[in-house]
């Protein structure tokens, strides 16, 4: 266990030692700006990453010569989010409710509608082009699909050490062969297979690859957007365990967004539950799990199918009826209220903010009541 | 230790006679570059009522086993090479193309995981739902589709009578999964085989499905063969699990001795990489290395390059060495059967 300030500055002189000089974390020159006003290395729990508000909607059209915007699709929807440094945070929810978006606006690939992403102080949408291009390196990316991420025509060397050709004063172009084998090795792939092409790996492989080439520019933050979906259950357990052994050597932070409850709460010190576009839950794994006080969050929960045979049967569950609304139209008030079976006058006028009702973490509902869903040993 | 005939199921007879029988089924693709052997002898037996769940991951050749009950395998390449088939006692295996067709639909049918690329999407699903009567019984276009809306009710459609004439594309994933299971059942099957029936669809939806699944066989006595990878659903809905791995039966008991406590290192395994919902737990276990490659299955028992408990060269018991010898399927303890020279220990008895 690392605590950051004094960890960090041992395992990067332990890396330097046994890796090569290159290793030690030097501040890159083109983040000084950003970098220096922020505390360097500072101890865990320091804010590192705070959605404010956040709102991404994509326009929907009709017409081919004369295109015109008849609606808009409410992906993300007023989100709020921290994280903090050396933090696991997963965003959990159903296909459709927004946590794909939120992973593509953190990595700056999409543009938000409204709200704000700040990096250590700093709101990433009114970022010059330079603190931009700092950001896109200390917050990297690994995609769900290990097939259609990597390109085929590129050896793995080069998609390695691509963000390199980029950010050229992360590694000195001397010895760039050298470090993309030892990130090989890191991430637990045979170093000699630097000039293999994708199609020659497996999943579970593929995916060590894609976060080879996420650590390769030394991020601080790792969005992981379903970084397991793909892989067969016993090869799972294996780049969970990186994960997490990466993140204690590197002092790295995740957000970690899948459906898999069951993984998020393994990975995640916090967890945030979305619902079409919004947050509806946020606790620790303990809070959220043990005592769910969102509807939405209760019937996820209990929808889980168990592993245990003798607690078969032992759980209350609760059937959702109907599917997801549409997030072109989603429904006034509280988003989940026609499927919930508490919704009252109120929440069809009043959405519910995301706040405390006493149940001891935030709950964005206006009959928020913890109960226990998922029975435990 | 004796070892009885590994064709001898030991979950027969408990739930009822049998409906349907697989005997020592192989299936190999015949590819360019080389034989790949997908399903290397299993046998299992189904009884009506029964729900037997087979647990494996990708290539483990649980649904090609499937698709070979079903005659769907893509012939060439695929061949099968040995084994039988028994629907009701009599091997579909040495029948004819139009006899078998006379069962598969109203005796055996089966369920995709991918629903959407299993409808046809410029037919209507009321068109699709009844071609099952229309194709097997004869019956007219407007008895067929009135059939369409009593089964589109019967699996929980909201809104069935509205509904029928609409396509694929308007159902969500939820709702499509539902129009195939009507077509699935429409002929009242006596065994319905789902290939991973809840694996494209999300947590609260498969809840909905696995339910209505449940509903259904219980309505009918219907067998029921689960093709999936999780765990949990295996838990949640199955009698009788089956695990596979290369192309063979590793382990076989009810779900409750199997979970409770494996006899094959691969369950073992596998129980032990997975998280669980009920608690944060510690740090996983993983099973190390690959899956096999079917075109080149280890020597030996299948699972020993992976194996934490594999025993070599001087170690092993005489004729039990992991890397030369191939562990039968055998009786452990009463009720459960494992593919592993030592799974007393594994077993703990």
């Amino acid at each position: 266990m690392s605590d950051a300030t004094s960890g960090s500055t041992a395992a990067s002189s332990a890396r330097g030692t046994d890796r090569g000089a290159g290793w030690a974390r030097t501040e890159p020159s083109g983040a000084a700006g950003a970098a220096s006003q922020a505390p360097p290395r500072a101890a865990a729990g320091e804010t590192l990453l705070e959605i404010r508000g956040l709102e991404k909607h994509f326009p929907l059209t009709q017409g081919v010569v004369f295109r015109r915007t008849v609606g808009h699709v409410r992906a993300v929807d007023g989100v709020d989010l921290t994280m903090r440094r050396g933090e696991t945070v997963g965003l959990v929810g159903e296909s459709g409710c927004g946590k794909s978006t939120v992973s593509k606006l953190l990595v700056a690939l999409e543009k938000p509608t409204a709200g704000e992403i700040l990096y250590k102080g700093r709101d990433v949408a009114r970022m010059n082009r330079r603190a931009l291009k700092a950001y896109r390196r200390e917050v990297q990316i690994i995609f769900q699909d290990p097939y259609a991420s990597l390109n085929p025509r590129m050896t793995v060397g080069d998609i390695v050490s691509e963000g390199w050709a980029v950010h050229t004063d992360v590694a000195p172009k001397k010895g760039r062969l050298q470090r993309t084998q030892e990130l090989l090795d890191r991430v637990g792939l045979n170093p000699d297979y630097v000039n293999r092409y994708p199609h020659q790996f497996s999943g579970g492989q593929r995916q060590r690859i894609g976060i080879a080439r996420a650590l390769a520019l030394r991020p601080e933050v790792i969005v992981c957007d379903e970084p397991v979906s793909a892989l067969d259950v016993s090869v799972q357990a294996q780049v969970v365990n990186l994960l997490e052994d990466l993140q204690d050597e590197f002092g790295l932070s995740y957000l970690f967004i899948a459906h898999d409850l069951s993984v998020v709460r393994h990975i995640s010190d916090r967890v945030a539950v979305m619902y079409l576009g919004r947050v509806v839950e946020e606790g620790t794994d303990e809070q959220v799990y043990g005592s769910p006080s969102h509807p939405y969050t209760q019937a996820l929960l209990s929808s889980v199918p168990l592993h245990e045979p003798h607690l078969r049967g032992q759980k209350d569950r609760i059937l959702l009826e109907g599917d997801v609304p549409s997030p072109a139209d989603p429904p006034s008030g509280c988003r989940f209220r026609t499927r919930c079976w508490k919704a009252q006058d109120i929440c069809a006028q009043e959405p519910p903010a995301l706040v405390d009702r006493g149940q001891g973490h935030p709950s964005a509902c206006h009959f928020a009541e913890a109960r226990t869903v998922v029975p435990t040993e | 230790m004796t070892r009885p005939d590994p064709t001898t199921s030991v979950l027969t007879g408990s739930a009822g006679t049998p409906v349907l029988e697989v005997d020592d089924l192989h299936v190999e693709f015949r590819t360019r570059s080389g034989v790949v052997n997908a399903v290397n002898g299993i046998s299992y037996s189904l009884a009506e009522g029964q729900t037997l769940a087979i647990l494996g991951e990708s290539g483990s050749g649980k649904s090609v086993s499937a698709q070979a009950i079903m005659g769907i395998l893509d012939s060439p390449p695929a061949v099968i090479t040995g084994g039988g088939i028994l629907f009701e006692g009599r091997d579909l295996l040495t029948q004819s193309p139009e006899e078998q067709r006379k069962v598969r639909g109203p005796g055996i049918s089966m369920i995709f995981q991918d629903a959407l690329s299993s409808l046809n999407p410029v037919y209507s699903v009321g068109y699709q739902i009844g071609e099952m009567f229309r194709a097997h019984r004869g019956t007219s276009k407007r008895d067929a589709k009135k059939h369409a809306v009593e089964l589109m009710d019967r699996v929980r459609i909201p809104g069935a009578a509205s509904r029928v004439d609409d396509f694929p594309h308007q159902f969500s994933g939820g709702m499509r999964q539902r129009v195939m299971i009507a077509m699935a059942i429409a002929l009242d099957p006596r065994v319905l085989i789902a290939d991973e029936p809840t694996t494209a669809l999300d947590v609260t939806v498969q809840a909905q499905v696995m339910d209505l699944l449940k509903d259904l066989q219980r309505d009918t006595g219907m067998g029921l063969v689960l093709i999936t990878h999780d765990l949990g659903v295996v838990n949640e809905v199955a009698d009788d699990v089956a695990v596979m791995y290369a192309g063979r039966i590793v382990e076989r008991g009810t779900v409750d001795d199997v979970f409770g406590n494996p006899a094959h290192p691969y369950t073992e395994g596998l129980m032990n990489s997975v998280p669980q919902v009920e608690a944060k737990g510690g740090r996983l276990q993983p099973i190390v290395g690959q899956p096999p490659n079917l075109a080149a299955i280890p020597s030996g028992c299948p699972f020993h390059p992976r194996c934490a408990r594999r025993r070599l060269g001087a170690d092993a018991a005489p004729g039990r060495e992991c890397a030369t010898d191939v562990p039968p399927l055998r009786l452990v303890v009463p009720g459960r059967e494992a593919a592993c020279h030592y799974s007393e220990e594994v077993l703990g008895v």
